[in-house]
């Protein structure tokens, strides 16, 4: 390119034209993004790109173009080959050559490298979700031009629009339109730009500074780098207009020393706008003259806040001075300067060439335009996204980012970084602007949007933020300097279970203060991250304090092993499966009933939280814990070893139900040498285990087996014994007593014909059929209405007891069924209908019986107080099953029959009986619960570890220690390095043919063979090893 | 980025620093200790006294403004500086393991240098490469996407 100066906007318009002309001699274009993606090799897929089209000489033809941030950088090294507007992600040097042959040669897709979505690759990119529901703006030259070559900037227009403002319009003018365009600052305060450049042109004095800050320090923010790396004319462009319209003949842009690419950049594009006369002495032709110094940041985030910024450019430590005097009136060198951040001013070339009406037409009413998030964390299509204000929370991770990966549930999005808040599910459907977001307790902040799901510990987040806060803060006020440190050391001791809950009304009300008192926004909003956590997560808190449990499992002062931590009854997982890999079953069983007796029983039917937490699911699949705990439960000898001595003496201790939170505190008593008899109203034991699993899950000789072990501890049962009174027991001499009588019956639906023939409610079917009188279902159409374990179970037992159609009827979505996902697949295979979103309306009859049901459809509303979304009736889209059975499985009632006398333990507003969290006593001293008649219907690890927990507090009521037994340091055995990388994928267990189960209670699932248990627990990474 | 040895310091690229700045005031000092750093490796206290010197700038105003930064070391500093990320995306992915696998590695604490010069191991607040958390960098390259059973390898590659 000549070097020749522009004069004047006619030869800028014909430099545009020219170049435009030249570049239609290319038949594509490959551009591959240089800036980003270079951390994966796109450096070196362009140098091969280019080598390959030389070999072949297509080099003429096709451009290969190193690009900034095409957007998705999920899928980096990304290249977009033009004019077919083909995507392709995860580009290495190997797929050139069938990219070159497929698509340059052929104008085909290469499907391979495509995006896919549902199951389908979508090859071009408006097709793509990622970028559908976008308003790529500010962005639309990011990834389509070379940044380092001003030309390919000028052929889309860059400078036009600038010089036409600078040569055609008054300074006051400039800024009244941006004023009134409605554009505010995207540094994250959001303060009205005109406004702020009126001040400051208002400001007296001939020597005005303009600053660029592009000291992006939020952890998880990259939009202005991105901005800088990529389209850096842009925002040149911004700041010729600015210092235009205030009257300013300086400029610097402020960028920080972490992002050597965009420094390299931003300097080129200097070069080469001064090469070509659009910036310095006379900006083409107008007589405007300005330009632009880049100083680098020396690694202080508080240089972000402007007057610490302007410290930081007059040589100094940088650190703030109180405002006013605002920047605007006082400050480079003690001059009026105006700030604005990088965002911002590349969103003003939009309003001058746009104009103002066509700016406001995208946004909310107070916050006008786009904005660029950055979207990282836990989302699947992490990157670059723009969208207009007033989007939603749920299309920008969801729509937009394609939801959370692993299947995992969505707990928060952290927006604002350290001076942010974390916004819980409930706001996924609220509008994002400026003003909404602070409402719910957060900021716009500059654009960071981390997202974060169950796994994520909101404590962990919260002292994380505050970590990095404490060691930024610059020191010079110390509400900031001591109490940010003093936040921090209170966050740190929650973080270790150190702490009592009184400290979390001292931390709010210290945050309130820190706020208010500091002298800069790097103090006022430090606290951000703690409050909006305390608002929104308050529980999490309490229970790192009270329970000593971090549920996402991540605290290291309080979590050994993830697994362990998240098993309600705290089994030493890493350790057994190490046993189980050397082939050690029995070793590996004893070790698992130091905490859980039921070793066959959760091997078949626990919800295995352990699983959820697994280490290993960052790297492919979580460990199959529950399958390795049944393979051990099948192929041990060890049933008749006692744990202790079998207990002789009389019992001490009354427990009321032989669930599976009654016989493990038996069990648990026994161990530590107490003895106690088991009341159980119904001629089995076993509650739920027995009379609500059926047998096709759990078989009846597991089962018994498992309680045999328990009862030979020296255990007392006695069947068919109900307790109308617990305070009886008292009167009669025990000492103390463990009511657990479940949630054993119905909660019932409250709807038309519920009363008909023919409507049995789920757990008396259950019941019935364990107990020997299964009801015949020969030849029915069956409808269960319901998604839980429950509803699953009674749908497959119809099917075994003959009928001949089965539905399941859901009101939400199928994820959202909390019944376990193989549970459905099964019930499915075995021709179960599942209906969702339908909500049941009446069920209809003929002759006083059950002739059908009435249903009418929904859609999935906004999220509620829980997170949910509602679902809501379709009008008119009601429809009939027909039907003769209505089997509703919704809910289950807590027993508290035994405990409802006057001067009784208390019940809590849900009707569950009340007990502390940690010992599980109730009101009354000596009378302790657990189970589901505590929780409501929960799973059976969380009934084993009430009973095992209320167990340690009974011996210790009287006058024992409440001691387990030790349960650490059998295995130190670690699969080496190869092993860990070489694992096969995770087990699973094999199960019986189709035609077998629906015939018969025959068990379903077969378990594991010893090949795949044995190479399956190697897949542990022994974390409990890590400390 | 060139290390000089102690013990032969010379004055001279110090010279050309000054040279390229001319009137170097109070406002140039971020940039002049920038330069310095890049040619030296660290900030010398001799090439620092040599700076308040030649240009009138306090010696205590330079000591204040090198303590305060991040970037800058007045120590010799390795030939090469791992920087990990320890950024809310890269944290939230894992980035505490990979923090761990380099401290393991190395044997050295954060902002520590290895006995034979060859590492410092530093961490960032953010690298703002997000997306491909956990990462790190050693020097300018980047690395993404990190395991910690990568980093031995990646490491390896520098010597």
């Amino acid at each position: 390119m000549s070097s020749q100066h522009i004069k004047s906007i006619n030869e800028l318009v014909k430099l545009q034209k020219d170049l435009l002309s030249r570049r239609q001699e290319y038949k594509a274009r490959v551009l591959i993004c240089a800036t980003g993606c270079r951390a994966l090799g796109a450096q070196g897929v362009a140098a091969k790109f280019r080598e390959r089209l030389q070999s072949l000489s297509l080099d003429k033809q096709v451009h290969v173009v190193e690009t900034g941030c095409i957007g998705m950088c999920a899928r980096a090294p990304v290249v977009l080959v033009e004019p077919y507007e083909y995507l392709y992600g995860g580009v290495s040097e190997e797929d050139i050559d069938e990219i070159i042959s497929t698509t340059i040669q052929n104008g085909k897709a290469v499907e391979r490298l495509a995006v896919v979505q549902d199951g389908k690759p979508v090859p071009r990119i408006k097709d793509i979700d990622f970028y559908k529901k976008q308003n790529r703006l500010v962005l639309e030259n990011c990834g389509r031009i070379d940044p380092r070559r001003i030309e390919d900037a000028i052929e889309r227009g860059a400078y036009l629009s600038t010089v036409q403002a600078i040569t055609r319009k008054k300074p006051q003018q400039i800024i009244d339109e941006v004023t009134e365009s409605g554009l505010r600052g995207r540094g994250g305060a959001g303060f009205p730009t005109g406004v702020k450049w009126n001040f400051c042109r208002k400001s007296e004095g001939e020597e005005k500074y303009l600053i660029c800050n592009a000291d992006e320090g939020d952890p998880g923010a990259f939009m202005d780098r991105a901005l800088l790396e990529g389209d850096p004319h842009r925002v040149i462009e911004g700041m010729i207009v600015a210092a235009y319209a205030i009257g300013v003949c300086r400029g610097f842009i402020y960028v920080r020393a972490e992002y050597p690419i965009a420094v390299e950049h931003i300097n080129i594009a200097l070069e080469q706008a001064r090469a070509l006369g659009l910036l310095g002495d006379d900006i083409a032709g107008s007589g405007f003259g300005f330009d632009i110094e880049v100083r680098m940041g020396a690694g202080a985030f508080v240089c972000g806040e402007e007057t610490a910024l302007i410290a930081s450019l007059e040589g100094e430590r940088g650190m703030p001075n109180t405002r006013p005097p605002f920047p605007a009136q006082k400050g480079y060198l003690g001059k009026p300067t105006n700030i604005n951040n990088v965002e911002t001013f590349a969103n003003v070339p939009l309003v001058m060439k746009h104009g103002v009406d066509w700016y406001k037409q995208r946004g909310t009413e107070k916050s006008k335009g786009t904005k660029i998030f950055a979207l990282a964390g836990r989302v699947n299509s992490t990157g670059l996204v723009e969208v207009p204000m007033g989007a939603t929370l749920r299309e920008i991770v969801f729509d937009i980012g394609g939801g959370i990966p692993k299947g995992r549930k969505f707990k928060a999005a952290q927006m604002g970084g350290p001076s942010g808040g974390c916004i819980p599910a409930q706001y996924l459907d609220s509008e994002i602007d400026y003003d909404s977001v602070q409402q719910i307790g957060a900021i716009m902040g500059s654009g960071g949007l981390v997202v974060m799901d169950e796994n994520t510990c909101m404590v962990d987040v919260a002292r994380y933020f505050l970590e990095f806060v404490q060691s930024e803060s610059c020191g010079k006020c110390t509400p900031c300097r001591v109490g940010t440190k003093k936040m921090l050391q209170m966050l740190q001791a929650i973080s270790r279970g150190e702490a009592k809950v009184e400290d979390l009304d001292y931390l709010e009300h210290l945050a309130e203060h820190v706020k208010e008192a500091s002298l800069c926004g790097l103090g006022q909003t430090a606290p951000n991250p703690v409050l909006s956590t305390l608002r929104h997560f308050r529980e999490e808190y309490v229970e790192h304090i009270v329970l000593k449990t971090c549920r996402a499992a991540v605290c290291e002062g309080l979590v050994r092993a993830s697994c362990q931590h998240a098993c309600p009854a705290g089994v030493n997982v890493p350790e057994y499966l190490a046993l189980a890999a050397e082939g050690k079953l029995n070793e590996a069983a004893n070790l698992i009933r130091r905490r859980n007796p039921f070793i066959s029983v959760c091997g078949r039917v626990c919800d295995h939280p352990c699983e959820q937490r697994c280490r290993r699911s960052e790297i492919d699949r979580p460990l199959a814990i529950r399958a390795l705990k049944r393979y051990i439960a099948d192929n041990m000898d060890d049933y008749e070893t006692l744990m202790a001595r079998r207990v002789e003496e009389p019992a001490e201790v009354a427990i009321v139900g032989s669930g599976p939170a009654g016989l493990s505190c038996a069990y648990f008593l026994a161990i530590m040498q107490r003895s106690s008899v088991i009341f159980e109203a119904q001629p089995i034991p076993g509650g739920m285990l027995a009379l609500g699993i059926p047998e096709f899950r759990l078989p009846k000789e597991t089962l018994q087996r498992e309680i045999d072990f328990i009862l030979s501890h020296g255990v007392e049962l006695r069947i068919k014994s109900r307790i109308e009174n617990v305070k009886k027991l008292i009167d009669k001499g025990f000492k103390a007593v463990f009511v657990a009588t479940g949630a054993q019956f119905g909660k019932g639906i409250d709807i038309e014909g519920i009363e008909l023939d023919g409507v049995f409610d789920a757990l008396e079917l259950l019941r019935e059929r364990a107990l020997g009188k299964g009801r015949n279902c020969e030849g029915k159409t069956v409808v269960v209405l319901g998604g839980g374990n429950v509803a699953v179970d009674a749908a497959r037992s119809v099917v075994r007891l003959g009928a001949k159609k089965v539905t399941i009827l859901y009101r939400r979505t199928r994820q959202e069924m909390p019944a376990y996902e193989e549970e459905i697949e099964e019930a499915i295979q075995e021709g179960i209908e599942v209906i969702t979103l339908g909500i049941p309306k009446r069920i209809l009859s003929k002759n006083g019986s059950v002739s059908g049901i009435e249903f009418i459809r929904a859609e999935l509303g906004k999220a509620e107080a829980d997170g949910r979304r509602r679902p809501v009736p379709v009008e008119g889209s009601e429809s009939v099953i027909e039907c003769d059975m209505v089997i509703p499985a919704i809910g289950q009632v807590a027993s508290t029959e035994a405990v409802k006398y006057s001067g009784g333990p208390e019940l809590t507003d849900w009707g569950t009986i009340k007990v502390d969290p940690v010992s599980y006593s109730t009101t009354v001293g000596e009378i302790f619960s657990g189970g589901d008649c505590v929780s409501g219907p929960s799973s059976v690890i969380e009934a084993i570890a009430s009973g095992q927990k209320a167990a340690v507090h009974i011996d210790r009521l009287l006058g024992g220690t409440g001691e387990l037994p030790g349960d650490v340091g059998f295995s130190f055995v670690k699969p080496d390095d190869e092993t860990l990388e070489k694992a096969p994928p995770r087990a699973e267990e094999k199960i019986i043919a189709l035609d077998k189960r629906k015939r018969g209670f025959a068990e379903v699932v077969l378990g594991l063979d010893r090949e795949q248990a044995v190479g399956e627990a190697q897949r542990c990474f022994r974390c409990d090893l890590e400390k | 980025m060139d290390l000089i040895q102690e013990d032969s310091l010379s004055l001279e690229p110090l010279g050309e620093i000054l040279e390229s700045i001319p009137n170097a005031g109070n406002c140039d000092l971020i940039p002049i200790l920038q330069k310095i750093q890049s040619v030296y490796g660290y900030l010398p206290p001799n090439v620092l006294m040599a700076v308040s010197d030649r240009t009138g700038i306090a010696a205590s105003r330079i000591y204040g403004v090198a303590t305060f930064y991040e970037q800058f070391h007045l120590e010799p500093h390795g030939r090469h500086t791992i920087r990990c990320c320890r950024g809310t995306a890269c944290h939230v992915k894992g980035g505490r393991d990979i923090i761990r696998a380099i401290r393991k590695i190395l044997g050295v604490e954060e902002g520590e240098t290895t006995k034979d010069m060859l590492f410092t191991f530093e961490t960032v607040a953010c690298l703002g490469t997000c997306f491909l958390g956990p990462v790190m960098m050693v020097n300018n390259d980047y690395y993404g996407h990190l395991a910690p059973n990568k980093v031995k390898d990646i490491l390896e590659r520098y010597g």
